[in-house]
């Protein structure tokens, strides 16, 4: 199989090999050299990743053994740092707020952008307009997002609630400064703010999908609910895939969103793992702690996406 | 001869270097004559202290080179410079700008013992005592913000309630807060206004409650002031805790632009206020400040010293520092933390940590700043208490507590069921 690859670099000059050599070397050494002509393409991508990404993952690991306040060296502890995951109250409630943050974003996310993308993807006059406006979002700066939508949730005075009082009686959710809507709030933000990238990404899948397929189905008589679910959505397998795995990491680290919308609070009703190591490492310089925080949060990544893979794989198969 | 004048240099180079790298070596102690020291601090374009103590340091001491290293402001300042510090590049002094963390960089060996230079400060220097560990100190403040209560006059007299006189507690505070609020009868002005942070309500019950401790496990000192606090809100006095965090108010626009008769603040305020009055971005009126109010009768009054909070904000040698340095730095930190490092920042309307008269006259004589002498009073006298005492588990506790007061005051949880969650939390996860 490789042996075609070999003759296309020969013909195409990359390599002479030297005439008087036995024929096995130069192989070899054409190989060596087309695997370094490889690596060198990937390399300037590869050093960013090691240096920025990889050490200080593998330094992660090592540091979650170790009690370290950044000054002076690490003491060895072993696995002191996960019994006392096992027992620590916030680290609980940081782990539930973060997978119930994830429960409701990630299909809320993907069955809104689908929508979006479903509705933007017809011939509508002014859709290449309302795709922009859809991707707004996105863009934004994401304190300019915090403060805006926290004045849109304020209970007394925002016109959320103002609207909603002309309808409900009663009382209002208190939003961002209540315990029960805090994180609602912070979702449907959230929601808001990504759905537009997600919605990009859907709108590509959906030019892949044949027409003739749709035609066909059409003609068999089926009805658009019919051929979305029996055309559309499986030929947007891949592309459901990857947004799935996507946005279920984006959901599981989300850090950034939260800090400037609520800071955690009310309490610790929006306090999420990302936030709690941000704590422990950086407010409280309990580093080593933090790291066996970061490795929990990534070795949950770790799991979810293997399982999102093994299932598509099936799926596949 | 291209190649011999080459060589040349070559020789050259290679001897120079073999030269100095000796030199370095053997040099047994710091020569005298010019002597240049790093000093870090943040934001230079709108922080002139640190320029401010440079300068007057280098008129003083023309052989000295202070050098200014520049670091992020905010939160950012402490995580750059502890990157530099545990990398051994952060410069000869340096700023310990948050309290809670002055343990941290003590334990880590980052601070060089300055007990010496603490001694010959002026006992009177504010936050000085509280920086002792164990007995010896590593940080002297040279700054110190106190916490006072500013009221504005013609809001007060429009509602035809009398003026502060320094006699409050926190109920008669309480109680004119309700009455200018009616008295004003403004639907957007309130009679008071209390700032989002923790510090509002937990500094002052800290300080002013005898016995209360951070690190005694009990936090039942707290209730009190939380419920007045509530009490306000509920009662429209002040904007509630949600309106304040929902619509990010400031607390310069409140008092400001006369949406607030009455504010519990820094000392630092009073610098921002008369700027803010002289550009136009605050309205002008007439204003004072007073004593911030007191937990009971035993501490008001001006025959008596009013119990505040601030943390200081000290100044540190960096351990890693050139032993030819170390008396510099440290005559350095004598300057700065002393009468005249005080003088030069009180030119700059900023509040030293040592307060006498000529400091005070030179805040006094800014334009603009309240001549009345309960204002002068409030400045120069008060017994000030930090905000972080110096411990070891401060930092965690604080976070425990910031997660309480956003609970508590935005109603989601009533007081005594977020306390004794506050102090399971710290019994379990704390130390």
């Amino acid at each position: 199989m490789t042996t075609p690859v070999v003759g296309n670099q020969r013909t195409l000059g990359f390599s002479q090999p030297e005439p008087s050599r036995p024929l096995r070397k130069p192989r070899t050494s054409l190989k060596v050299r087309n695997a370094l002509i490889g690596w060198t393409f990937i390399l300037p991508n590869f050093l960013g990743f090691a240096v920025l990404t990889l050490t200080p993952v593998i330094t992660l690991f090592y540091m979650s053994l170790t009690n370290w306040n950044i000054f002076g060296t690490a003491e060895w502890v072993g696995l002191e740092n996960f019994a006392r995951l096992v027992g620590d109250k916030s680290f609980h409630i940081a782990l539930g707020n973060t997978l119930y943050y994830a429960a409701l974003h990630i299909p809320i996310t993907i069955i809104v952008s689908l929508a979006l993308a479903l509705l933007l993807n017809q011939k509508l006059r002014g859709a290449a307009f309302f795709r922009t406006v859809a991707f707004f979002p996105y863009i934004t700066s994401i304190v300019a997002v915090a403060v805006v939508w926290n004045m849109l949730f304020s209970p007394e005075f925002g016109p959320i609630n103002q609207f909603l009082g002309m309808f409900v009686g009663g009382d209002l959710p208190g939003w961002t400064v209540s315990k029960d809507w805090a994180m609602p709030a912070v979702i449907i933000v959230g929601t808001w703010k990504d759905m537009g990238y997600y919605m990009l990404l859907f709108l590509a899948g959906l030019q892949t999908v044949p027409t003739e397929l749709h035609e066909a189905a059409r003609i068999d008589g089926a009805g658009a609910w019919q051929r979305f679910w029996n055309v559309t959505l499986p030929c947007l397998r891949p592309t459901m895939f990857f947004v799935t795995v996507m946005v279920t990491i984006q959901s599981l680290k989300v850090f950034d969103l939260i800090l400037v919308m609520t800071d955690g609070g009310p309490g610790q009703a929006t306090l999420v793992l990302s936030q709690y190591i941000y704590q422990k490492g950086f407010e409280q310089f309990q580093f080593g702690y933090a790291s066996a925080i970061a490795v929990v949060l990534f070795l949950i990544c770790i799991l979810v996406t293997v399982v999102q893979f093994l299932y598509n794989k099936r799926r596949d198969a | 001869m291209n190649r011999k004048i080459m060589s040349a240099f070559g020789v050259a180079a290679a001897a120079s270097l073999a030269l100095t790298g000796c030199g370095g070596e053997s040099e047994p102690e710091a020569p005298e004559g010019p002597v240049t020291i790093s000093l870090a601090g943040w934001d230079f374009a709108s922080t002139p202290e640190f320029q401010t103590l440079a300068d007057a340091y280098e008129e003083a001491n023309p052989d000295v080179t202070v050098e200014l290293k520049e670091y992020p402001a905010g939160d950012d300042y402490d995580t750059a410079l502890t990157a530099d510090l545990s990398a051994g590049a952060a410069p000869d002094v340096f700023i310990v700008k948050n309290l809670k963390n002055y343990v941290t960089f003590q334990e880590g060996g980052t601070l060089l013992d300055i007990s010496d230079v603490a001694a010959e400060l002026d006992p009177e220097t504010g936050g000085l005592e509280p920086m002792a560990v164990d007995g010896a100190t590593y940080a002297v403040p040279y700054r110190q913000d106190s916490w006072l209560l500013y009221y504005n006059k013609e809001l007060f007299e429009k509602a035809g309630v009398d003026l502060p006189d320094g006699s409050w507690t926190w109920d008669d505070y309480a109680a004119a807060a309700e009455e200018l609020t009616e008295g004003v009868d403004e639907k957007s002005v309130t009679g008071t206004y209390l700032h989002s942070w923790q510090s509002t309500v937990q500094g002052f019950a800290l300080a002013q409650t005898e016995g209360a401790a951070l690190d005694g496990g009990d936090f039942s000192f707290l209730a009190p002031y939380y419920e007045r606090e509530l009490a306000l809100q509920d009662a429209g006095a002040q904007p509630s805790y949600a309106t304040v965090t929902t619509n990010e108010l400031t607390y310069q626009a409140q008092f400001g632009t006369q949406k607030a008769a009455m504010m519990p603040m820094g000392s630092w305020y009073i610098g921002t206020l008369v700027a803010e009055q002289e550009s136009g971005a605050a309205d002008t009126f007439e204003w004072g400040i007073a004593p911030i109010p007191q937990l009971d009768e035993s501490t008001t009054g001006t025959e008596n010293t009013p119990v505040t909070f601030g943390d200081p904000t000290t100044m540190g040698i960096n351990a890693g520092i050139d032993e030819s340095k170390v008396e510099t730095a440290k005559d350095f930190l004598s300057f700065a933390a002393g009468p005249e490092g005080a003088a030069a920042l009180a030119g700059i309307g900023i509040t030293p940590a040592l307060i006498d008269d000529t400091v005070a006259d030179a805040i006094f004589s800014l334009e603009g700043v309240p001549q009345d002498e309960l204002s002068r009073f409030s400045y120069t006298t008060h017994e000030t208490l930090p905000e972080n005492p110096v411990g070891q588990n401060t930092a965690a506790i604080q976070t425990i507590l910031g997660e309480m007061h956003s609970a508590v005051m935005s109603e989601s949880t009533p007081v005594d069921e977020a306390i004794t969650e506050a102090e399971e939390r710290v019994a379990n996860e704390v130390g």
